[in-house]
């Protein structure tokens, strides 16, 4: 649920989390995000990316730092406070689509907060409006293409109007044109961003901030275009310039 | 296409069914899921001899096919794993009750058959009320209707947890047979020494997609209860279910009289 925060809406410090005690996954982050920004975090494979975000919305909840989330600590005590203001789309729209049809999955999350009925079908209303797709409505969830699904499972989110939306590789497995659909959409969301993508040229077209980690480490924290465009910064850690690059430059 | 595809393809169809806009579907859930429970109550209560009035009975799942456009040969199909069960049950009767009670062109017959044919169908009538059942509601409705009865929160949810389980599993199954099928091309099935790597694979793959559904739903404010839509209950809610309960009851107590 939107809290109306309009300051620092994320706060991490020197957050380090390992699954094994032998091997640190993250090491020492430092990140402050305001609302309404939309930010970046690239990075070549299994470098942790995906960690931080289940950090983010306490899936993980044993790590060493700081990690507050609208302004209450990612603890077990307050996880629930936390997922009221945090929405997370899954890399794989499968795992978020579980009920029959769209509108029962998009109203999923605003019934578990136990709003009346009449504001339930007020959020998905806005919902599926904001993404597109209200045609969709009742349709059934294994009907539904590639692109329908990555829609569909935003707006599960956005029935929860979080103040934080996490998207792990949204433009994963889509066509050209699902693919340009989807960040006109994240354009259209005001809520703060981070987004999680190999889709280099996706980041540049909808993230003003970009992260780079490697190895656990924030390397580089800054503007897209400026981390986007630095080939030697890229090359550096696995990555190579996106395709857009070339027109830009 | 593989029996796996086929079986996912026959759930699919299934919660189309579930989905349709007929007003079958739209009866509130609780009245729907009693009828059931009160049909197979009052059917299996008949006499092992009741034949003709047991007959009459066949009244309500002819009603849910015909008037539910339901297709009866896809029901028989579907129900097709349990039918042989509940109808074979009283197979063995004429052989030990071998009293003539009935005499049809002067052909005599044993209690044994009749009970035998009651028994069929009386199982068949079950399985046929608990397939209009399932047409025409889903299982989160059905769930819904669970709750209201006040059956424990525990074993509702475990029947959905199951219902949603089954299909990331049965999707699991799908992919590694049809990985493993495309390359062995000419072998006709599975070999055996590969059904253990493949079994394994299928639970730790089920499992790690389970848990992402798990996580997703623990991310919206599950809490370990499903909060269902609540159905507003219209006239024809109790109208339904309380005419075909009447109509049952005629059946039970005054036809049997007469037939």
């Amino acid at each position: 649920m939107q809290t109306g925060i309009s300051g620092e809406i994320l706060k991490i410090e020197n957050l380090s989390f390992s699954y094994e005690k032998t091997q640190q996954v993250l090491k020492d982050i430092n990140l402050t995000a305001v609302d309404g920004e939309s930010i970046g975090i690239i990075g070549a494979n299994g470098i942790g990316k995906t960690t931080l975000m289940k950090l983010l919305v306490g899936l993980y909840t044993d790590y060493q730092g700081t990690l507050e989330v609208a302004g209450h600590q990612v603890n077990k005590k307050n996880l629930a406070h936390i997922r009221e203001h945090i929405g997370y789309v899954f890399q794989d729209s499968d795992s978020q689509l579980f009920l029959s049809t769209i509108e029962d999955d998009v109203a999923f999350g605003p019934r578990n907060y136990g709003l009346s009925e009449e504001e339930v079908e007020k959020r998905v209303t806005e919902a599926l409006e904001k993404v597109h797709i209200s045609e969709l409505r009742n349709k059934q969830t294994y009907k539904l293409s590639g692109g329908e699904k990555k829609l569909a499972s935003i707006a599960t989110i956005l029935s929860m109007k979080p103040d934080i939306i996490i998207m792990d590789e949204p433009s994963i497995a889509l066509d050209p044109r699902n693919r340009r659909n989807l960040i006109k959409i994240l354009n259209e969301i005001d809520s703060l961003k981070i987004i999680t993508s190999h889709d280099l040229d996706f980041i540049l077209d909808t993230c003003e901030r970009c992260l780079l980690l490697d190895e656990g480490r924030i390397i580089a924290d800054g503007g897209s275009r400026e981390i986007l465009m630095d080939k030697e910064l890229l090359e550096a850690h696995g990555l190579e310039l996106p395709l857009s690059a070339g027109r830009m430059s | 296409m593989s029996s796996i595809e086929k079986n996912i393809r026959e759930l699919d169809k299934l919660q189309n069914l579930q989905q349709r806009s007929h007003w079958m579907n739209s009866l509130h859930p609780l009245g729907k899921l009693l009828l059931s429970i009160f049909y197979i109550f009052v059917t299996v209560s008949f006499d092992k001899y009741s034949l003709a009035p047991l007959i009459v009975m066949a009244i309500y799942p002819l009603f849910g096919f015909i008037v539910g456009e339901l297709s009866f040969k896809e029901g028989i199909y579907r129900m097709r794993l349990i039918l042989p069960l509940v109808i074979f049950v009283g197979i063995f009767n004429p052989f030990f009750d071998k009293r003539i009670i009935l005499e049809v062109a002067g052909i005599g017959i044993s209690g044994g058959v009749i009970s035998m044919l009651t028994l069929m169908l009386k199982g068949f009538y079950s399985v046929l009320s608990a397939y209009i059942l399932i047409a025409t509601t889903s299982i989160d409705d059905i769930c819904y209707a669970l709750r209201i009865l006040r059956v424990p929160k525990q074993i509702v949810i475990v029947i959905m947890l199951i219902y949603r389980y089954f299909g990331v599993m049965a999707a699991e199954a799908d992919r590694i047979t049809t990985a493993y099928k495309l390359r062995a091309p000419k072998q006709n099935g599975i070999h055996y020494k590969a059904w253990g790597t493949l079994v394994g694979q299928w639970l730790l793959r089920s499992m790690d997609r389970a848990e992402d559904v798990y996580e997703s739903m623990l991310l919206r404010g599950f809490t370990g209860d499903f909060s269902m839509r609540k159905h507003k209950t219209a006239a024809t809610d109790i109208l339904y279910p309380a005419i075909w309960g009447l109509i049952f009851l005629v059946i039970r107590f005054f036809l049997i009289k007469i037939l």
